[in-house]
């Protein structure tokens, strides 16, 4: 493991994948994240954007090319990966694995053996953190949208991974769900986690975003600050804030 | 908002909810099997039991049988098909077919036997949560080999946090086709295959997807074993329970 990948919690070196029907996911994307960038992910639908996101967490390996976390390579290293990289995936309801809210963000550290009273400490903390304790025996079914993508979110903050990965965070969520939302993944990246956020509508997150990857047909076709690029945007397909068409900057969506 | 079922969980703090589901686990077993060779008087003295834990725990036993009426029918029909083929001193005869005193003592007796059951079910569903079946479940396969009892733990998991997604896009399509004029449709065949097919698909998709999330979340084989939680009551209940089951076997 060298020093370069050291420096960076996320070293990516020229990955490719092709899927068996011959599709092609990606193709020879090189990135580097640091600790604690808020990165929006941005790009049409079919663009790429999760399929990056799953070799982040190991979930698809590459075909050609490394990727490194924490300077380990991930297709040796699944475990340790997943335990660093959390992934939020875009539907609550088909990621949700407990029959209570409880027993819910409870699974992870039962995949990982931890003793139970260690468990039960932990998931009580991070259900009090994100407001969700008094849900705690509820059904996860019985919970609203918002609810239900809080709950995935505290679901994978119970593991303490330094990186959390969100697909279309904000997807079928009303206002007040995508407030709560938005706010807890603010103040994650406040509290020091590394955020990544694949999403074709960047409005609602560029103003808290430090950095802005835009993707087409597997490749990244633009990465630097999004005041830099949110012109472009439109060229690839991603809809312009806004206040930026109109001249005013990025403004913050949450007042 | 899920829909309620007469299984659903209820919160609580009677004697059942308190109790360590084992204990209930291995009850309900040895009760069922009591019930099945059970007689009229000793089926009654059940029901009175029953009726008692119904009252302490707080749930409406009107509202219970209003909403299992379903099966109170189909106890009717094993009542009337029992009454119909035991042979024995008849008591009406028409178009060659016979009711028999026999039949409808016997028919009465093995319906009365199944509700029973159903209620005794309904009472362990409504104070236990799922999730502590799945721990039950767990807890009485370890000892036995080649059962990956942890896989089965998960897998009961699945099904009872996977059966409201289900039904919610199954009434999904079902709206979805009825707002494009699907109920014009009288073959009730192909009704269900409308509405089945691409349920399965979505289904298998979901399930695609579960999977994905659950290895993102390192699942694995080797997990962390269920916490149980005895209230200290669990002995005097298992006495009671074996001196209940006994009356059942022996009155």
């Amino acid at each position: 493991m060298s020093t370069i990948m050291q420096k960076f919690i996320i070293d990516i070196n020229a990955i490719c994948h092709t899927f068996s029907d011959g599709y092609i996911g990606i193709k020879n994307i090189s990135v580097s994240i640091s600790k604690g960038e808020f990165i929006i992910l941005a790009g049409k639908n079919g663009s790429g954007k999760t399929t990056f996101l799953r070799h982040l967490n190991g979930l698809l390996l590459p075909d050609s090319g490394h990727i490194f976390v924490n300077g380990h390579d991930v297709s040796k290293h699944l475990i340790q990966t997943r335990k660093t990289v959390g992934m939020v995936f875009q539907d609550a309801d088909t990621q949700i694995v407990g029959d209570t809210v409880f027993d819910e963000v409870a699974f992870g550290l039962e995949n990982l053996k931890v003793k139970r009273t260690e468990i039960n400490k932990k998931v009580t903390l991070i259900l009090e953190n994100l407001n969700l304790l008094h849900l705690k025996n509820r059904s996860p079914s019985t919970l609203s949208e918002g609810e239900k993508r809080k709950l995935a979110i505290a679901g994978i903050l119970v593991m303490d991974p330094e990186v959390i990965m969100f697909d279309e965070p904000f997807s079928n969520l009303d206002y007040t769900g995508t407030l709560q939302v938005l706010s807890t993944i603010i103040k994650l990246n406040q509290s020091g986690h590394t955020i990544i956020i694949a999403t074709h509508d960047v409005e609602t997150i560029i103003c808290e975003a430090t950095r802005i990857i835009i993707m087409e047909k597997g490749l990244i076709k633009e990465d630097g600050e999004p005041a830099r690029l949110v012109k472009y945007l439109e060229s690839y397909g991603v809809k312009e804030p806004c206040s930026s068409k109109f001249g005013m900057g990025l403004q913050p969506w949450l007042t | 908002m899920a829909y309620v079922t007469p299984f659903t969980y209820r919160q609580g703090q009677s004697l059942l909810h308190l109790l360590d589901v084992r204990c209930k686990f291995f009850v309900i077993c040895i009760i069922s099997m009591s019930l099945l060779s059970a007689h009229l008087p000793a089926c009654f003295f059940y029901f009175l039991v029953l009726l008692l834990f119904f009252k302490k725990t707080g749930l409406n036993i009107f509202a219970t049988l209003n909403s299992i009426k379903y099966f109170i029918l189909l106890l009717f029909f094993i009542f009337i098909a029992r009454a119909l083929t035991v042979k024995g001193d008849i008591i009406f005869s028409f178009y060659g077919m016979t009711i028999t005193e026999q039949g409808l003592t016997e028919g009465f007796l093995v319906a009365f036997r199944f509700f029973l059951v159903m209620l005794t079910g309904l009472l362990f569903s409504s104070t236990t949560q799922p999730s502590s079946v799945k721990s039950a479940v767990q807890w009485f396969f370890k000892p036995i080999p080649f059962v990956p009892e942890k896989r089965v733990a998960v897998m009961i998991s699945l099904s009872l946090s996977f059966m409201p997604v289900i039904l919610k896009q199954a009434k999904e399509m079902s709206d979805a086709q009825k707002a494009r004029c699907g109920d014009l449709q009288k073959n009730p065949v192909k009704r269900i295959i409308r509405l089945v097919l691409p349920l399965l698909k979505k289904t298998f998709i979901s399930a695609d997807r579960l999977v994905l999330a659950m290895e993102s979340r390192c699942y694995n084989d080797d997990r962390t074993d269920p916490e149980f939680l005895p209230s200290g009551k669990e002995t005097p209940f298992l006495i009671g329970s074996f001196i209940i089951s006994l009356n059942l076997v022996w009155l």
